[in-house]
């Protein structure tokens, strides 16, 4: 900008400059000047040679040319013009133009007339001498102001040009401080390049990675110190040659150039920037090696260029396969070790069947106190022993998922009834009660009943084993998730030792006991909770506890459940749906005799002859002495089970070969191992339905479950008329009064003994008709007696004398709903 | 005519060594006198002085040039004869030329600026006499359109007009 103006002021001033060299400006001053001298002169001449008559007239002659010349000469030049003059000067130059014409006439005439024209002359030339002057002063004004205004102007240009050139000069000076500021900022950037170049240089040198660099062409740009180590070659060597012939094992090559083609033709990359991959490389010697490698692009200024990390893999490769032969090898054992204990329990089990068989069949002949002691050591031993075979091979069986889950419809509350209650004597025994808490409603859910009792079970005979005073306590809740999903919650709260925090994850764990040695003393193999543990997550579900030492626990299960649907409410079946069986001879084994009246009743109903047995033993001993078509074994008796009684009857006798169906309200023994080797031949679900069970004896085959009743909330009246169906009516009323009786004695025994009784025998009492109420359909009735059943086991006389004090009126009330059944009509 | 013819050659050989003696002598002038060398000079042909009439100047090398003036209007040719020439005519050994004309208006100058291309004597404009009243009857003009450098002021005033008088002075 500043230069701009430099140059357009510089410019002008040439011109102007340029003017004032070539103008004649003062020419006109001077010649205006001369021409006044002149007139003077011609005027002096003229006045001479009027005085003087006869004189020469040359010099007057040579006047008037001069002043002529001068005259002509400016009056003719463009002078006045230039200084703006030409008007002011008309009247003086027609004056001049006539007088020189005039005068010019007169002096080239003859002289006389001259002379005589001379006075004229002298007059015009006097008065043209006066204007001469008046112009030549005007000029000089003029001519002065121009001089003037030109200064002026070429003072104001020089004094633009100053400052232009001023501005220039500051302007250089910034410019060469920019310039100054930019070649600091280059040193600085060349140095830090520098810096940044050594130091790449030096990360590449003692990178423990190879690094490659390669060109576009394919061949080596640089190769570093531990690239050399890993191929065998020097950098000087390396570079320049081919990758492919280089370090590529010749059966890549072919892959790598056309790679390479591939990449230069459309661009498209498989391997560069594409993170780490592993291929196969070759040293100098040709021993070809597995490296990890990851290859990056990268645009310099000679074109692409790949930049390639290697690492020797060899090692890590054989370490990782000694790692994994190392592992499978350690598998193998586990594989073998596992076998070996599932071979070894399976086989120790059917042995000890026999065992337990005979023990049994043993302790039923008379003996000495002495031998009764021994036997019983010898009994309580061996059905240790089957327990702890039968955990392993559990653990073996959920862990190979050879038991599928299932997912039927089960009622919550029932199934912990049944749960719960066979556990209760065993937790009397030591002084502590159960109490359910069922918080909430629980609407009927899909699930698999025998997987959650069997971790219910487990969480309660543990709570009963570790729990010395106090009481345990099992809650159920339901809370919804979604219209059909809900979460299900069991927890077992007990009273007793409780776990230390570091043991709360172990205790999971297979074989872990906290305390070996307590273990023992109550029996155990530390699997219950393991199982627990598999069964839960098989169902997605968990198990966990909370522990304070000495407080007591808390073992609770989690389990996402759907609802069941709504229960299909056709009418069922009628009687003569069911499957018709010839009359065959039915052994019923059952401790429970409500269960067994109900057996018994509905088996007659069908058309079968039935023999009754009150235990294990006692079922054997009929089975022995007569060839029965089947025998229904309840599967928990006390003294012997229902497998062993089963066992023990397939060793000989009159049944050996008989049709066996176990009867089973939480197990669901199919899924166990024991099954088959007990001898059984199917089993069938508490509570049955005649239903189920003369499917059960038609086909001889699993009948499905029975579905859980439906219930309102005085009487089971799907149970009820179950019943009804079953026993004709007579046999009903039978029923019914048989219960009444029982009932009744209960009722005057609880009210005599409740102030006063020891727990248990009231807790014995009162478990005795929790179990026959429930059978009967007497729902409010059973949980009544549970209830109080479970204060007595806790040992709390206020809530046993609460719970028992309602009986009277909830049986009265039962007794006139079963008498509204019983009406005709 | 063989005769005649020699005498011609002879007569042409005199005229010849005639110009050669040129140098130092000039014929006297005839006409009425135009210009007076004075001075530095070697060639005389009066009283110290070089005087020169019409036949005299146009017996020197005659030269010519157009050119228009601040004094006139358009342009004219200019005929007459080089300062250049005059002054090696009169044999000047000065090296400053004063001029002066019938106005007693007098310019020095260094010789060594009458160049071939500088100033003229001029005599003729378009080929007329120029009189006394029109600058005449000789004007010292300078070659302006041609030579830039001559349009300045000193040249301006150089440029002198009714020029009589001329002395070399050292």
């Amino acid at each position: 900008m500043a230069f701009v103006a430099i140059v357009v002021l510089v410019v002008q001033l040439r011109g102007e400059l340029k003017r004032l060299q070539e103008e004649p400006i003062d020419s006109l001053h001077w010649n205006v000047t001369q021409m006044e001298l002149d007139v003077v002169r011609f005027e002096a001449a003229a006045r001479l040679a009027l005085a003087v008559p006869g004189s020469d007239l040359g010099d007057l002659k040579m006047r008037f040319d001069l002043f002529y010349n001068r005259a002509a000469t400016v009056m003719q030049g463009s002078m006045f013009a230039r200084l703006g003059l030409s008007d002011a000067v008309t009247p003086l130059k027609t004056q001049m133009r006539a007088f020189m014409d005039e005068t010019a006439a007169l002096i080239d005439g003859d002289e006389v007339s001259l002379r005589a024209g001379l006075p004229q002359v002298v007059e015009q030339v006097g008065a043209l001498r006066q204007d001469l002057r008046a112009t030549a002063i005007q000029v000089i004004d003029v001519n002065a102001a121009m001089e003037d205004a030109r200064r002026a102007s070429l003072s104001g240009m020089l004094q633009r040009l100053a400052i232009a050139s001023v501005t220039l000069v500051l302007l250089l000076l910034g410019l060469l401080g920019l310039v100054v500021t930019l070649n600091r900022q280059a040193g600085r950037r060349a140095r830090e390049v520098q810096r940044i170049t050594s130091r790449l240089a030096a990360t590449v040198g003692t990178s423990l990675d190879g690094v490659i660099v390669a060109g576009m062409d394919g061949r080596v740009v640089d190769f570093n110190a531990a690239a050399e180590t890993i191929f065998g070659y020097a950098r000087a060597e390396a570079v320049g040659q081919p990758l492919s012939s280089l370090i590529i094992p010749p059966q890549h090559r072919a892959a790598h150039e056309a790679g390479m083609e591939r990449m230069k033709t459309t661009g498209i990359r498989h391997v560069v920037d594409a993170g780490r991959i592993k291929i196969t490389a070759m040293r100098r010697n040709g021993e070809e090696f597995p490296v990890e490698l990851s290859i990056a692009s990268n645009d310099s200024p000679e074109g692409m260029i790949f930049i390639a990390y290697l690492r020797d893999i060899s090692q890590a490769r054989a370490a990782e396969a000694a790692l994994v032969a190392a592992r499978d090898e350690a598998q193998a054992a586990e594989r073998t070790k596992t076998s070996f204990i599932a071979v070894m329990s399976h086989e120790m089990r059917t042995p000890l069947n026999g065992v337990i068989g005979a023990l049994e069949v043993l302790g039923r002949g008379r003996l000495e106190p002495r031998q009764e002691r021994f036997l019983t050591l010898a009994r309580n031993s061996a059905r240790q022993l089957l327990r702890h075979v039968n955990d392993v091979l559990d653990i073996s069986r959920v862990d190979a998922g050879a038991s599928g889950v299932l997912d039927d419809r089960f009622d919550l509350p029932a199934l912990v009834a049944t749960l719960v209650d066979p556990l209760r004597p065993q937790a009397a025994q030591k002084g502590l009660g159960i109490e359910v808490e069922m918080l909430g409603s629980f609407p009927p859910l899909m699930g698999d009943p025998f997987r959650i009792g069997q971790i219910l079970q487990n969480f309660v005979s543990n709570a009963i084993k570790f729990t010395d005073q106090g009481s345990i306590t099992v809650e159920a809740e339901v809370l919804p998730v979604s219209p059909d999903q809900v979460e299900l919650e069991l927890r077992v709260t007990d009273t007793g030792i409780g776990i230390a925090e570091t043991d709360q994850e172990r205790i999971f764990e297979d074989f872990v006991m906290v305390d070996p040695s307590f273990g023992r003393s109550v029996g155990g193999t530390g699997l219950g909770l393991a199982i627990s543990r598999r069964l839960a997550s098989a169902m997605s579900g968990e198990v966990g506890v909370e522990s304070e030492p000495g407080q007591g626990s808390c073992f609770w299960l989690r389990l996402p459940l759907r609802k069941a649907e709504a229960r299909d409410t056709a009418p069922q079946a009628g009687q003569a749906d069911l499957p018709v069986t010839p009359a065959l001879d039915v052994l019923v084994v059952e401790d429970n005799e409500t269960n067994r009246i109900v057996l018994e009743d509905m088996l007659t109903h069908l058309g079968h002859r039935v023999t009754l047995a009150v235990d294990g033993g006692e079922g054997v001993e009929k089975a022995r002495a007569k060839r029965f078509d089947l025998i229904l074994m309840d599967l928990s008796m006390p003294l012997m089970d229902g497998w062993t009684a089963a066992t023990v009857i397939r060793m000989g006798g009159a049944s050996r070969a008989s049709r066996i169906l176990a009867v089973t309200a939480h197990v669901r023994p199919d899924a166990m191992d024991r099954f088959a080797e007990s001898g059984m031949d199917g089993w069938l679900a508490k509570p049955l339905s005649t239903r189920s069970l003369a499917e059960a004896l038609a086909q001889g085959a699993d009948p499905a479950p029975g579905a859980a009743p439906a219930s309102d909330d005085l009487l089971d009246r799907e149970r009820l008329e179950d019943l009804r169906q079953i026993t004709d009516g007579g046999g009903f009323g039978r029923l019914l009064e048989t219960f009444r009786v029982h009932v009744e004695k209960t009722l005057a025994a609880v009210e005599g003994g409740v102030e006063t009784d020891p727990f248990d025998t009231m807790a014995a009492l009162l478990h005795a008709s929790v179990g026959a109420a429930a059978v009967v359909g007497a729902k409010r009735l059973c949980e009544e007696f549970a209830r109080a059943e479970a204060a007595a086991v806790a040992a709390d006389r206020p809530a046993l004398l609460a719970a028992c004090k309602t009986l009277p009126a909830t049986w009265a009330a039962t007794w006139a709903a079963f008498g509204a059944l019983t009406q005709p009509g | 005519m063989i005769k005649n013819l020699r005498a011609t050659i002879l007569a042409g050989a005199c005229a010849l060594m005639a110009g050669a003696a040129l140098a130092d002598t000039l014929p006297a002038p005839q006409g009425e006198v135009i210009l007076t060398v004075s001075g530095a000079i070697s060639t005389l042909n009066g009283a110290e002085v070089l005087a020169l009439d019409q036949r005299l100047l146009d017996s020197l090398p005659q030269h010519s040039f157009t050119t228009s003036t601040i004094w006139t209007e358009g342009t004219a040719t200019y005929s007459g004869v080089l300062l250049r020439d005059l002054l090696a005519a009169s044999g000047a050994k000065g090296a400053t030329v004063k001029l002066t004309a019938l106005n007693d208006y007098t310019i020095t100058m260094p010789a060594a600026d009458a160049r071939e291309d500088g100033p003229l004597l001029a005599y003729l404009a378009d080929g007329e006499p120029m009189s006394r009243r029109d600058k005449g009857p000789v004007w010292l003009i300078y070659p302006f359109d041609d030579v830039a450098s001559y349009r300045t002021e000193q040249t301006y005033a150089r440029s002198i007009w009714q020029l009589n008088r001329i002395e070399i002075a050292n």
